[in-house]
């Protein structure tokens, strides 16, 4: 006899059994859409924002390639070979102090002076609409609202900027060129170029930012542009960009953060996985007399699990494309709702690698999850059909069955690690999310046990819902599992923030300056220090030169091939403050080599920090070559020092020994302690009586970079809610699961002679204990990850914060007892004769 | 008769089914004394174990009196008529329903503790003990047999002392050698416990063991 074919006869049982519809699949269909649907929308929301940069690139760049230059502007041979290549726009940025009228109010702004041709790329918004030629003649600004608000001043006002006085022409709405920064020290103000020649702030060393933006008849050549301008000027000491790779911090931003949150929407897929395995377990549950009955008639065990599998891999897929469908949908609906008020543009579309990838996780682990109770269910020997009875959890898949699961977990593993743009993290995120469930299992475990190893209550509502917790077949495993995991999602995201927070907690650190006052010219410095001496409140004034230059060798090799660590690379990328010191201040700790004395007059000595030093791999002996205002200086490394930079003292990342940049063109920069109640006084004498000179209030930075992190923060914060919700969905679905056997218990207690506030009782005892048990969990496993992350990985202190720690448990409860006693509704209003009857 | 334990006055109960009302008892006049045991007998669907939901509380009459220990019952919400239960009533049932997460000792105790009774596990492992199932009281119902798991259902029943113990075909789902045994154990125990047993069975031998034999046909009870 020839066996027929697995799949057809497979494919018709599977027709059969859908025919009945997908109760009982509300939970695994739900789990699935969250997981899918979180990791679809980043992805698909990532893509958007990469096609928006890339697309926007020469506008949101200013232009087809821009060399930007620090402190000077380009020689006329540069310009002029510039401008033979196209039209070049002219632009430079700094910041500077701004004042109302009456010289009562100043305030720190982002100021930007531009050219006739500007912008080479989009246009400025501005209200009232106006051509931006007309809103900038004759010394008119146009502002960002937050200025208005912060001077207390209103289109068409003067205002102050420098030695000139500017009218406010209108609000400034759009900006293309506008860098997307986190967090600003000031609201932009743009005036043009001759404008800001009125304001004499253009002094040798001050902190100018020049670009120099190019429109190139073909866009194509701007790459042979910028090899052509590396070749001709070698020394130049400019960065040069092109549209290409415009941008490059905030697509390294959108980078980490589409790492982050695809993580986390991992996490919750994983966590929607129990809710598969719970769905699934209790389907088959439901089919056991089905299976046997099936095999008593002669069906093989592979057509059976054929089918079953089948059936899970197409409501897996219902599941999924529906994520998919409204992850591909939600950059369409925040460019609609948001448009143009958005920081990066969006080009919405469907990206079928983003989707293709989130519906491969999904099919993982809907397969990884399912096999499982699969496998033990096919267990089922036909004999059931007499004995009446049979316990899928006491009998285990085959090992077959177990060898699929594993294989199906490393391709899990293995698409997270190929996916992600950092492997490192991601090959951590599978081994924490390992360790998790692991350790989740032996604390729901253990949990249990104990809640059987108890001393039997007085109370029979805590007797009752201790049992419950305890008996076999009880959904507490299932429950602690999946709320706790996303409850110590929750938790980790929550204390890390915190902790973040308090770094940057607006309350000054100890002995922190309040001020830090920036582009104090060397003529001005006398003046400046007696002006603040005569303050009260002032303790200490620390103060240094200061100049910009950046690290272009590190032991001869260019800094672009030097291998450096992930961690330093920002010292690299871009200008960094440097200054020079004849004696080292208490601030710093030396921990290798020696400073050098007082009156050394050698050849160039450089004192890094010792991050740095690490970071470059690099020791005391070797050298580093720095380009100062264009100039070439290779230094070796005299010595390595610690620096405590929470402390907010005055310090520099790198410091010359003396005798090499006095010359250069440089300002100061001074940092100075006061006490809080002369902080005001302070502000309004230095920004009076130098115009120049930028205030930076410590506080209101540290408030600015608390409310960006707070900001960002909520993006992860969303996240830990999906991992949460959709434990709160495995939580419903093993309520669900296990309502016959409550109505069944509810019954017989009432033939017991159980009041409805007895049965409330028990059943409100069983979940408090479930929720108060997940909540503990969660606060001891989500406490210890989040030590792990900010004492580890961060290496900054770590602080308890007990207010987390009450909030989940006490979220653990409210959930569990809301929706435990939710579902013991209807049993409560089961009328005991009509289920006496049926049963 | 001196004051009977149970008095039934002109019963009836209607359901409402699919295809409209259905009368279930037609009027049910009933005195049983305290102390008697009284057979019920009768074809499927007469309304028997009918009767017996409403003698325990389970159900409410469409209209009729009924009074039992002196309590009526007719008009008393679900609360009060499980308080009724746990002192006055207990029920044993073809099906034995015990809670089948809950070792023996556990169900016995039940009634009990909800009656917020004293020692409830010390009554309820002498309850067991009574019935000969010592060794077995930290086994689950899945691990007894059906006549095991019948005799734990009367330990449940006999276990708070009540007034009246109401028996739905208590050896319906056990072998003839098994329910005479179980059969012997509750007259036993009613005759220790000096209890009121009304009885729903199929069997005539074990009907005629009551002092009375009622006929219920058509909704209606006359005695034999």
């Amino acid at each position: 006899m020839s066996h027929p074919a697995t799949l057809p006869q497979a494919l018709r049982l599977v027709r059969r059994e859908l025919r009945s519809g997908l109760r009982g699949f509300g939970v695994f269909l739900g789990c699935l859409f969250l997981g899918v649907f979180a990791i679809s929308a980043i992805g698909s929301f990532t893509e958007a924002a990469r096609s928006g940069l890339l697309t926007d690139a020469s506008a949101l760049l200013g232009g087809d390639l821009e060399v930007e230059i620090n402190h000077r502007p380009v020689t006329t041979e540069q310009l002029t070979f510039l401008q033979q290549q196209g039209p070049v726009s002219q632009v430079r940025s700094l910041r500077t102090m701004a004042g109302s009228a009456d010289g009562d109010r100043h305030a720190l702004v982002e100021l930007k002076a531009v050219d006739g041709l500007y912008p080479l790329y989009g246009a400025i918004g501005s209200e009232p609409p106006q051509p931006l030629t007309t809103a900038l003649t004759d010394n008119g600004a146009l502002v960002e609202a937050a200025f208005l608000e912060r001077l207390g001043v209103s289109i068409g006002d003067t205002i102050h900027i420098g030695a000139t006085s500017f009218q406010v022409r209108g609000i400034l709405r759009a900006e293309p060129d506008r860098s997307v920064r986190a967090f600003t020290l000031g609201p932009r103000v743009l005036i043009n170029l001759s404008g800001l020649q009125a304001t004499n702030l253009i002094q040798p060393g001050s902190l100018v930012a020049y670009a120099y933006r190019l429109k190139l008849p073909d866009k194509t050549a701007v790459d042979g542009l910028k090899t052509d301008l590396e070749t001709t000027f070698p020394d130049a000491g400019w960065r040069l960009h092109t549209w290409r790779d415009a941008t490059p911090r905030v697509r390294f931003f959108l980078e980490r953060m589409n790492l982050n949150l695809t993580l986390l929407g991992l996490c919750a897929l994983l966590v929607g996985g129990l809710g598969v395995s719970g769905a699934v377990r209790g389907y088959l549950a439901g089919k056991i007399i089905h299976i046997a009955t099936m095999k008593s008639l002669g069906a093989p065990a592979r057509v059976i699990f054929t089918a079953y599998l089948l059936q899970v891999l197409i409501l897996g897929a219902i599941g999924s494309a529906a994520g998919l469908v409204c992850g591909a949908a939600l950059p369409y609906l925040v460019a609609a709702l948001f448009g143009a008020g958005l920081p990066i543009p969006l080009v919405p579309s469907i990206y079928p690698a983003t989707l293709g990838l989130a519906a491969l996780f999904g099919l993982l682990i809907a397969l990884v999850f399912s096999l499982k109770p699969l496998g033990a269910a096919l267990q089922v020997p036909p004999a059931v059909l007499f004995r009446g009875y049979f316990d899928a959890e006491l009998h285990g898949p085959s090992r077959p069955v177990w060898m699929a699961i594993a294989l199906t977990a490393m391709c899990l593993a293995a698409l997270v690690v190929a996916s992600s743009s950092d492997q490192r993290l991601a090959i951590w995120f599978i081994v924490g999310a390992a360790l998790c469930f692991g350790l989740f299992r032996l604390a729901a475990a253990a949990a249990i046990r104990s809640a059987r190893r108890l001393p039997r209550p007085r109370h029979p509502a805590l007797r009752l819902g201790l049992g419950n917790i305890s008996r076999r077949g009880s959904p507490a495993a299932s429950t602690l599992f999946a709320l706790g995991l996303g409850l110590t999602t929750l938790v980790i995201i929550t204390l890390v923030q915190g902790n973040l927070n308090d770094l940057v907690d607006d309350t000054l650190p100890g002995d922190a300056p309040a001020f830090f006052f920036l582009d104090i010219q060397p003529q001005q410095v006398a003046d400046f220090e007696r002006t603040l001496r005569a303050l009260p409140g002032v303790s200490r004034i620390e103060r240094s030169p200061t100049l910009r230059g950046r690290i272009t060798a590190i032991n001869g090799i260019p800094a672009e091939q030097a291998t450096v660590d992930p961690n330093v690379q920002w010292a690299i990328r871009g200008d960094r403050f440097l200054s020079y010191a004849a004696t080292p201040s208490s601030a710093n700790k030396i921990i290798s080599g020696s400073w050098w004395p007082a009156d050394y007059k050698g050849p160039p000595l450089l004192s890094l920090t010792a991050d740095l030093g690490r970071g470059f791999a690099v020791k005391v002996g070797d050298t580093l070559t720095v380009n100062v205002l264009g100039r070439e200086v290779t230094a070796t490394i005299a010595n390595l020092r610690q620096v405590d930079w929470q402390t907010m003292e005055l310090n520099f990342a790198l410091l010359f020994s003396p005798g090499i940049l006095e010359q250069a063109p440089q300002t100061h920069i001074a940092a100075v302690h006061v006490d809080r109640d002369g902080e005001a006084a302070v502000f309004r004498a230095v920004t009076s009586a130098f115009p120049n000179i930028s205030a930076i209030s410590t506080r209101e930075v540290l408030a600015n970079v608390s409310r960006t992190m707070n900001r960002i923060g909520s993006a992860f914060q969303a996240m830990a809610a999906v991992a949460l919700l959709a434990g709160f969905l495995v939580l419903a679905g093993a309520v669900s699961a296990d309502q016959h056997r409550r109505i069944n218990d509810a019954v017989i207690f009432k033939v017991c002679g159980a009041t409805r506030i007895d049965i409330i009782q028990a059943f409100a005892t069983e979940f408090t204990l479930l929720g108060l048990t997940a909540g503990v969990i969660s606060a001891l496993i989500g406490s210890l990850a989040a030590w792990g992350i900010v004492d580890g990985l961060m290496q900054t202190a770590f602080h308890l914060k007990p207010w987390a720690i009450l909030t989940t448990i006490a979220l653990g409860m409210a959930l569990t007892l809301s929706l435990g006693l939710a579902g013991t509704w209807k049993a409560l209003g089961q009328k005991p004769a009509p289920w006496l009857r049926s049963e | 008769m001196a004051h009977p334990l149970v008095e039934i006055e002109n019963l009836h109960l209607s359901l409402i089914g699919g295809a409209g009302p259905v009368n279930i008892l037609n009027g049910i006049d009933l005195a049983v004394a305290a102390g008697q045991t009284v057979s019920v007998v009768g074809p499927s669907g007469a309304g028997k174990t009918t009767l017996l939901m409403i003698l325990s509380g389970l159900e409410q009459p469409t209209s009729g009196r009924i009074q039992i220990n002196g309590i009526a019952l007719q008009g008393q919400s679900e609360d009060a008529l499980a308080r009724f239960r746990r002192q006055n009533v207990g029920i044993v049932f073809q099906s034995f329903h015990l809670v089948p997460t809950m070792t023996a000792l556990e169900n016995v105790a039940l009634p009990l503790e909800f009656a917020g009774a004293e020692h409830a596990f010390d009554r309820a492992r002498a309850a067991l003990c009574a019935t000969g199932l010592e060794p077995r009281i930290s086994h689950f119902p899945g691990e007894l047999s059906g006549g095991e798991q019948q005799r734990v259902a009367l330990a449940r029943a006999f276990v708070a002392n009540p007034a009246l113990i109401l028996a739905d075909e208590p050896t319906g789902n056990l072998d003839l050698e098994t329910g005479a045994m179980v059969m012997q154990l509750l007259f036993d125990l009613q005759q220790q416990h000096g209890t009121t047993l009304i009885l729903v069975t199929h069997d005539a031998a074990l009907a005629k063991r009551c002092h009375r034999t009622l006929r219920m046909a058509d909704g209606r009870l006359a005695d034999l």
